[in-house]
């Protein structure tokens, strides 16, 4: 029997998980490059292959044009949704893309399930090394606030990925199942999801039962643009601000210096999370690097307006649960972003409690996934345990006038059901257009449209044709047509075609092409990988030693760094990616001292030891 | 007994027994299709009365959640796990209605007869009428001045008027709420004497307190809306 894992596919990083059966109790597995986290990253080889992951992380540096990261901000979305992303996003759209976004990699075009899909590719392999079995089932986790374009696209994404997906679970509710088991929680929960392009609030119930704990949603809200990366470009508006006015140098929107500056602040940001100030020091070119000291004060005031963008939603949760911040009893964080003072001082400001961040914000998530894929194999009952889920936004339809009638109120428990009637407005009219809306607007044309339909009805009089709808969301938060034409008495198979995802024969035409980027043995990928990595440090090395600087190294270090590199180029020629992994380290540890060397070298170094309000 | 729910020569589609339109089949436990216009006071097993005592709605719903929810039926057939997304999603649908005690009864009108689907009139009631044609008067006055951009304080003998209109309005909303709480109690009592000529009427003049509730909460919320925005 294959097993089923849970998928958190995040923005920035990824992970499996399972539940161990021995305890019972959820783990992640671990990569190869000994870390549960994946970087959600991308990068198409020269040669055609592909590359997930860590490895990808370190070439969105050396081959931006060939990777991409955060594609999960694409996901499910038009050209026209992304516009302002594209402007602080090394996206490179293809222009031909119309409803769904096609992306550039090298040569290669790709939409956004596609790019999902490898890195799902790669946590299917993880696991199915870690279990020396096939692994084809799986429960993925979404973004509460994600829409039903957003959900059809993570499914695709895993189907194009091989895997059966028998469940999308919303983040926040993911990381309360994993907290409940934990903590053996009870009462109003709020969870407090700042990942790093989402943000969610849920506020669930948790309730004893003879048969076991349901954990119901009372109700959730969110911001599906809003999270880490959009603190990183804050930072990085201020340093290009201060590139600009201290040497008249832009940074170019595509090329490497930026992503190596995006890079430091980036690790800047998680530095002042435990420390009070922090040296941010990257090479930016020849003639150019960007060294100076960044205080936790500093990136507060910088950081605090964003932050206050996520008490909108959490206020509305609260009204929509009918609650106050005084009746949650736990308060819990989940994502990376929420490591920051800022974010865990305002939680605690406005619930009045401090908020539970034993579990580790980074898996807590996969934890959850795993932990519903178990009762999927087992059970609710067995398991003892339900979770009981909401649709984030309303349901609707357009009606006369482009108003939007609404059929599904946001916050009903899923799966969740509407049947409306429709006739024909005039004499012998053979279709009936339906637009199905999704948002809290009252004119069709500021929600989200879903898709639009026709219904076929026999020709007779205006008012005679009766047709009934049923509008269906099931527990993944995804909607399902059907009609019944009630004269006729029989149903109708409707073909919704989303109005941003892919068609069902798009999907088969990318499975066939999928075939060409097959995996190869594990070991084996994790070998080629590796070599990659070591041709280009080598060869940075050799670069770093011909310099100035490397020519002012003393003879001892050299040495050094020479032994190094023999030592990896012994490795690179094996079969052991785990020892060229470390031959690697060993390198990077020995040319640390170079490299700063280097940076030193620079004639431009922007803003050394300066406070912001000096520049 | 209603003639039109008679379900009970259903067989069950997997043993052949009587099944009788239950979730699952009482011989060989198995999930059933849900048939066409089960109503959700039968779906939870209560009989068509307005008054439920909400903690045990709440206990029906979770022990059927347990049974019926998808989560169940990942490993079974397609078809049972279309019959257990039909049941569930009727279960959650019946809940948000019947645990709201205005929905429940506007749901109880549609499955009387008494109103179709949506259909509420939007006629000022009689008695209300000089009060809602002052009231639209103070809200036109209103926007002509925001129009003009007049200050706050010129405004202020106004706003303070609707505002005591508003509130009027909200006694009055309240008095329909009690107004409606005896007429279910009403209803209750007509459906257990089976006097369905009694029940009848009831529904009737529940249907006019309906309208009039409706009529009164948007009245509020016009005003309200207003004010806010000012």
């Amino acid at each position: 029997m294959s097993r089923t894992v849970g998928i958190d596919l995040g923005t920035t990083n990824s992970l499996v998980a399972y539940v161990d059966p021995a305890t019972g109790r959820p783990k992640c597995i671990l990569g190869p490059h000994g870390s549960t986290l994946c970087p959600s990253v991308v990068s198409l080889d020269a040669d055609g292959a592909i590359v997930v992951g860590e490895p990808a992380r370190r070439r969105l540096l050396t081959q931006p044009d060939r990777s991409i990261y955060s594609v999960k901000r694409l996901m499910g979305r038009g050209l026209d949704d992304v516009h302002n992303e594209l402007k602080l996003f090394p996206f490179r759209v293809d222009p031909e893309s119309r409803q769904v976004i096609r992306v550039r990699l090298g040569d290669r075009v790709f939409t956004p399930p596609e790019i999902s899909a490898f890195i799902l590719r790669e946590l299917k392999s993880w696991a199915e090394h870690f279990f020396n079995e096939p692994v084809d089932r799986a429960v993925i986790t979404v973004p509460a606030y994600f829409n039903d374009a957003q959900r059809q696209a993570t499914r695709d994404a895993g189907r194009l990925a091989g895997l059966e997906v028998l469940r999308l679970v919303n983040e926040p509710t993911a990381a309360a199942l994993a907290y409940g088991l934990h903590e053996q929680q009870r009462g109003l929960v709020a969870v407090y999801d700042l990942g790093g392009g989402t943000f969610d609030i849920s506020v669930l119930k948790l309730i004893s039962t003879g048969q076991g704990d349901i954990y119901q949603v009372l109700s959730t809200n969110g911001d599906t643009h809003l999270g880490g990366d959009d603190m990183d470009n804050a930072m990085l508006a201020v340093a290009r601000q201060e590139l600009r006015s201290r040497f008249g140098r832009e940074l170019d929107a595509q090329a490497e210096p930026l992503q190596e500056l995006r890079k430091a602040l980036s690790a800047a940001k998680h530095a002042l999370s435990s420390e009070e100030k922090t040296a941010v020091r990257a090479l930016l070119g020849e003639d150019l690097a960007y060294a100076r000291e960044w205080t936790r004060a500093e990136l507060e005031s910088l950081l605090a307006p964003i932050v206050e963008r996520t008490m909108g939603p959490v206020k509305q949760a609260l009204a929509d649960a009918h609650q106050k911040p005084q009746a949650i009893e736990e308060v819990v964080l989940v994502g990376g972003a929420t490591r920051m003072p800022l974010v865990r001082r305002r939680v605690e400001e406005y619930f009045g409690r401090p908020p539970h961040t034993e579990l580790n914000p980074d898996e807590v998530v996969a934890l959850g996934a795993a932990v519903q894929a178990d009762i999927l194999e087992g059970g609710a009952p067995q398991r003892g345990m339900l979770l009981l889920d909401v649709t984030p936004l309303s349901l609707g339809i357009e009606t006369m006038g482009g108003v939007v009638a609404q059929i599904i109120p946001r916050n009903s428990t899923i799966p969740a059901s509407a049947q409306e009637m429709f006739t024909n407005s005039a004499d012998n009219q053979t279709g009936i257009v339906i637009h199905v809306l999704q948002g809290e607007r009252e004119l069709a044309r500021d929600n989200r449209s879903l898709a639009q339909f026709t219904l076929r009805v026999p020709p007779m009089p205006a008012g005679m044709a009766r047709v009934e709808v049923k509008f269906l969301i099931d527990a993944s938060g995804i909607l399902q047509v059907e009609a019944r034409d009630l004269r006729a008495g029989e149903k109708q198979s409707i073909e919704v075609q989303p109005s941003y995802g892919l068609s069902d024969s798009e999907i088969e035409r990318m499975l066939e092409e999928s075939i060409e980027f097959a995996e190869e043995d594990f070991a084996a990928r994790q070998m080629i990988e590796a070599r990659n990595e070591a041709e280009s440090i080598l060869t940075a090395t050799e670069k770093a030693l011909s310099s100035e600087a490397g020519a002012a190294l003393d003879s001892e270090e050299r040495a050094s760094i020479e032994e190094a590199m023999d030592a990896l180029r012994q490795a690179a020629r094996g079969t052991d990616y785990k020892l060229a992994r470390s031959a690697v380290e060993a390198l990077n540890l020995a040319t640390h001292h170079l490299a700063e060397a280097m940076m030193n070298q620079v004639l431009h170094v922007a803003v050394e030891g300066k406070k912001l309000s000096e520049v | 007994m209603n003639v039109t729910e008679t379900t009970a020569a259903t067989a069950c589609w997997g043993c052949g027994a009587p099944a009788g339109g239950e979730h699952f089949c009482a011989a060989c436990g198995k999930i059933q299709p849900l048939p066409r216009g089960t109503d959700y006071f039968r779906f939870f097993g209560l009989p068509r009365k307005l008054w439920i005592e909400m903690g045990d709605l709440e206990a029906r719903f979770h022990a059927l959640s347990w049974k019926l929810h998808p989560d169940n039926f990942v490993r079974s057939s397609a078809a049972e796990r279309e019959m257990s997304l039909e049941r569930s999603s009727q279960l959650n649908d019946a809940f948000r209605v019947l645990r709201d005690p205005v929905a429940r009864v506007e749901y109880l009108l549609e499955l009387e007869g008494v109103r179709k689907e949506g259909q509420t009139k939007q006629q000022a009631p009689p008695e209300l009428l000089e009060e809602v044609f002052e009231l639209n008067e103070s809200l036109d006055e209103l926007r002509a001045a925001r129009a003009a951009h007049q200050a706050e304080q010129e405004t202020a003998g106004l706003r303070r008027r609707l505002e005591e209109a508003a509130s009027g309005f909200e006694a009055r909303l309240e008095d329909v709420d009690r107004q409606l709480m005896a007429a279910a109690r009403e209803w209750d009592v007509a459906l257990d004497a089976e006097n369905s000529a009694a029940g009848s009427a009831v529904l009737a003049r529940i249907n006019e307190i309906l309208n009039r509730r409706s009529y009164l909460r948007n009245l509020v919320r016009g005003v309200t809306q207003e004010l806010g925005e000012a």
